[in-house]
């Protein structure tokens, strides 16, 4: 096994979570969109502030923009990719020049995406490079530290996301479970007591988002 | 051998070379780029007897070096015996005091060398500059051959060229053989220098640990690298990619954030291996490359088996009286500068320059050297889907562990622009691979 760095855990915990990040708000931004063309113009709003962001748009259209687009919006997906970049760049030792490269294709993508008059299809590329991203990281990471960092930070941004947008308890409840089977092999520090209760909180028959959320934010603490 | 099968397929292996992340960065206007490092398909090509020579005058050339540099930093005998004028040592900026008696491990310094070739247009190889400091490059067409291989192998299938994605196991060999015990680290700059790719992919591809400065800690004469679970882990080679003065701000320049403070004092101490080792600028300096054939003949007792380029030292009045006299022949270059610049073609002055430009010759006749300008043999590339000529030069690697490697292949730059000899990337030049025939 190699050696890790402090440095390069928090970057393989960080990139798990951008790209997470990224995959998810945009599975969730197109389902969303695709619901504001014909029904709530200003459905954005709820999104923004289950999402605890700032409520900066003027519009749908310009929420469609600037959310995905942004690059000086630190909220914006494009932004988030950047940092999934920003992190993954760095870590070219450990996860492989095949595993970056899907990281690469997606800001590439991404940037394609910006320019393009039908933007959804483009962005449909960024998810597929993610998923080639995380495929790619369980077939070629051999180091078993290094994969379960990253992919602990996966689960936590899913945990995250889907609290704070209540979505899908099921999911919920699934990546909790590999959650807890995962993060004994990151050799991260975590806090036995949150995770004891992280699994209590999801077994209440009414899930209490906004304490799970800060409950899975406080985990690594 | 038909060089040119690979353009059709030019835009697939540049896209894969972009989604690989073969790029430099670049200040611009104070902001920091990632730009790709343009490739160019079309191979040089260097027969297995051409290459032989180059090999036997490379591993002639690194030698010297070597024991110039240990000879400079111990008995001085070169100085001594009136080969190399003492003016030349110390008064460079890559002679550093504090190296004075330390010996690295092995007695090796020139771990990875970069020396700088031209052809010129009757075939004939001068070497342009040695780089013993920190040369980079050879990632480049390490990567660009492993993707040619997947775009045409039939191009590659049995035209007997040297596979050179070796390199990784030449330089993890060169680390070895210096370690003095523990781990290998690829010590980086950061993400914002220039050829950080090169600093990941080689940590990469050889096994070593890409880690910064922050990252490395001294304690009780040896080196340590801090994992995240707070062991410590003992280091034995350090191939470092930041310059001697940023190494340790302890023992060269104080300001340095990039530095580990001590890591030199444990190289003192011989518990730990730098690559390359600190002080080799002493020999690398374009006033020094005057002296190597003469350091070649002092320390080997043989002729330099490859040429300089014709150089004058305007340090010398007989020198100085020539370059006066040439003055619009001449490429004159500052010995201070690299990466292209400092390079002034005389012939392309204005009056008031070359008058200028002489005063300064006169006032400070040691911080230049003249040449005469070689008439590079151009090479074709591909632009724009039509085959054009243009000015190329070629960095060759020798790696040294129990004895000098030549890697067979190097990278071969070139410039886009049609009137330009400077074939820097940061210049805006593109590169090539370089085939050597294994038969």
């Amino acid at each position: 096994m190699g050696i890790i760095s402090v440095e390069h855990s928090d970057r393989l915990y960080w990139l798990g979570r951008y790209s997470e990040r990224v995959y998810t708000t945009l599975k969730i931004f197109a389902d969303r969109y695709d619901s504001m063309i014909d029904l709530e113009e200003d459905e954005y709003a709820d999104f923004c502030e289950r999402q605890e962001i700032p409520n900066i748009y003027l519009s749908a259209a310009d929420f469609a923009r600037r959310y995905c687009f942004d690059e000086e919006d630190p909220n914006s997906i494009i932004s988030n990719l950047t940092r999934a970049y920003d992190n993954a760049i760095v870590l070219r030792e450990e996860i492989g020049s095949v595993t970056l490269s899907y990281i690469q294709m997606a800001v590439y993508a991404m940037n394609k995406a910006k320019q393009s008059d039908a933007p959804l299809l483009e962005l449909q590329r960024v998810r597929d490079n993610i998923v080639a991203f995380w495929g790619i990281v369980d077939d070629s990471v051999d180091d078993e530290h290094v994969r379960s960092i990253i992919k602990l930070g996966k689960r936590i941004e899913r945990i995250d996301i889907y609290a704070r947008m209540h979505l899908d308890k099921k999911e919920m409840k699934r990546e909790i479970v590999k959650l807890n089977r995962r993060i004994d092999r990151t050799g991260l520090h975590f806090s036995s007591k949150r995770l004891a209760h992280i699994n209590y909180l999801i077994e209440e028959d009414v899930l209490d988002h906004e304490e799970l959320v800060q409950e899975i934010e406080a985990l690594l603490e | 051998m038909d060089t040119r099968g690979l353009c059709q397929y030019s835009d697939s292996v540049n896209e894969l070379l972009a989604r690989y992340g073969v790029k430099f960065g670049i200040y611009k206007n104070n902001q920091f780029r990632e730009q790709l490092f343009p490739f160019d398909t079309i191979p040089r090509v260097i027969g297995a007897e051409e290459f032989s020579f180059l090999e036997k005058g490379l591993k002639q050339r690194v030698q010297a070096l070597n024991l110039f540099i240990k000879d400079i930093y111990h008995d001085k005998k070169i100085i001594k015996d009136g080969i190399v004028p003492e003016e030349f040592v110390y008064s460079g900026s890559g002679y550093l005091t504090q190296c004075e008696k330390v010996m690295p491990s092995k007695e090796i310094y020139t771990h990875i060398s970069g020396i700088d070739l031209v052809q010129a247009k009757d075939k004939s190889w001068y070497i342009l500059e040695d780089n013993l400091r920190v040369p980079s490059g050879a990632s480049y067409p390490m990567i660009a051959r492993d993707l040619c291989r997947k775009c045409s192998p039939q191009t590659f299938h049995g035209n007997h060229i040297e596979d050179n994605r070796n390199y990784a196991k030449l330089l993890r060999k060169t680390f070895d053989y210096v370690n003095t015990g523990g781990h290998t680290v690829i010590l980086t700059p950061g993400r914002f220098n220039a050829a950080y790719f090169e600093h990941s992919f080689l940590a990469e591809q050889t096994g070593a640990h890409l880690a910064s400065g922050h990252e490395l800690t001294v304690e009780n004469d040896h080196l340590y690298f801090i994992d995240y679970s707070g062991k410590k882990e003992q280091v034995g080679a350090v191939y470092r990619r930041i310059s001697d003065e940023y190494l340790d701000p302890m023992n060269f320049l104080e300001e340095s954030v990039i530095g580990i403070p001590h890591i030199y004092d444990v190289y003192r101490k011989g518990n730990v291996a730098l690559l390359n080792a600190p002080g080799n600028g002493v020999a690398d300096d374009k006033g020094i490359y005057y002296f190597v054939p003469k350091m070649i003949k002092y320390y080997l007792g043989e002729d330099a088996i490859l040429s300089n380029a014709p150089t004058y030292l305007p340090f010398y009045p007989e020198d100085m009286d020539y370059v006066l006299t040439h003055f619009d022949d001449l490429v004159l270059k500052d010995v201070a500068e690299a990466g292209g610049y400092g390079v002034v073609f005389a012939n392309k002055m204005s009056k008031q320059e070359k008058e200028d430009f002489i005063a300064l010759l006169k006032a400070e006749p040691r911080r230049f050297i003249a040449q005469e300008v070689i008439d590079f043999l151009d090479i074709d590339i591909l632009e724009q889907g039509e085959f054009v000529p243009r000015k190329a030069d070629l960095r060759a690697f020798v790696l040294m562990a129990d004895e000098p490697m030549v890697w067979k292949s190097g990278l071969t730059r070139f410039s886009r622009n049609p009137d330009s000899f400077i074939v820097n990337s940061s210049q805006g030049g593109g590169f090539k691979d370089t085939w050597v025939l294994s038969q």
